[in-house]
């Protein structure tokens, strides 16, 4: 059973790393952060750090929104 | 603070496996359609879907009471950030 | 060799690589390739067992992406 747990964990956060790297709006870079953040909360939960799983959890959304303030301002000057 | 749980335990065809093969599946399965899909808006309705599942598989992995309060934390910050990216790209689109 | 290692290293390779040759010549674009390589990071660290430097980690990333945003808003555009 951990076998299929860390094979499905890997495989979510390779093909978002992947996906980040593919894409070219930074909207569709945001959401391959958002899958490759999927992917390394259970990583964190089955070694048993659950506050640190739930302080990332918390605190990655807030980096992803003040991200999106600079890609904002970008479309709208250029 | 070391836990260390060992969820190898249960057996691998055991019925109460059921539900996690279920979640992995479809996760893996709302990965891929997130990656295929042209539209960005319509990516985002299956980012919601891979979402539940990573959740699920979350709180009915491991038996503790903390991991309740992990995975609602990690539901609703990723439906914030799934929002937050709609609003801003949906806000950027008609505005001009 | 744990899991989380192997595949921290991989992340961290991947991340510091494409961070430094981006496809979009972009301050935004290498910003968020850089989150990246902070996740690998905090995957290398999590096979060490150490609960304070993980939360540090954690905020102290939070912290440095949004001194860049700011960076990035009030700087010259990249060529």
């Amino acid at each position: 059973m951990n076998e299929f747990y860390i094979l499905v964990v890997s495989l979510i956060i390779i093909i978002g790393v992947i996906y980040v790297y593919i894409s070219r709006s930074p909207f569709d870079k945001l959401i391959g952060l958002a899958i490759m953040l999927g992917g390394a909360i259970p990583f964190i939960a089955l070694n048993g750090y659950l506050d640190v799983a739930l302080l990332v959890a918390v605190i990655m959304p807030l980096t992803t929104i003040f991200i999106l303030q600079a890609t904002g301002r970008k479309t709208d000057d250029s | 603070m070391m836990l260390e749980y060992d969820p190898g335990m249960i057996a691998i065809y055991s019925p109460t496996m059921i539900p996690i093969y279920l979640c992995g599946i479809v996760a893996i399965y709302a990965v891929i359609r997130v990656v295929m899909e042209k539209n960005t808006l319509r990516k985002l309705v299956f980012l919601s879907v891979m979402n539940f599942a990573i959740t699920g598989l979350v709180v009915l992995t491991i038996p503790d009471i903390m991991a309740l309060f992990a995975g609602l934390a990690y539901f609703i910050g990723s439906n914030l950030e799934a929002n937050a990216i709609a609003s801003t790209y949906v806000g950027g689109e008609y505005s001009k | 060799m744990t899991p989380e290692l192997i595949l921290g290293l991989i992340i961290f390779l991947a991340g510091v690589i494409i961070s430094a040759f981006p496809r979009e010549k972009d301050y935004l674009s290498r910003l968020i390739h850089v989150e990246i390589a902070a996740t690998g990071l905090l995957l290398i660290m999590l096979a060490y067992h150490e609960t304070i430097a993980l939360l540090t980690f954690v905020s102290v990333t939070a912290i440095t992406t949004i001194v860049l945003v700011r960076v990035i808003e009030r700087g010259e555009p990249c060529d």
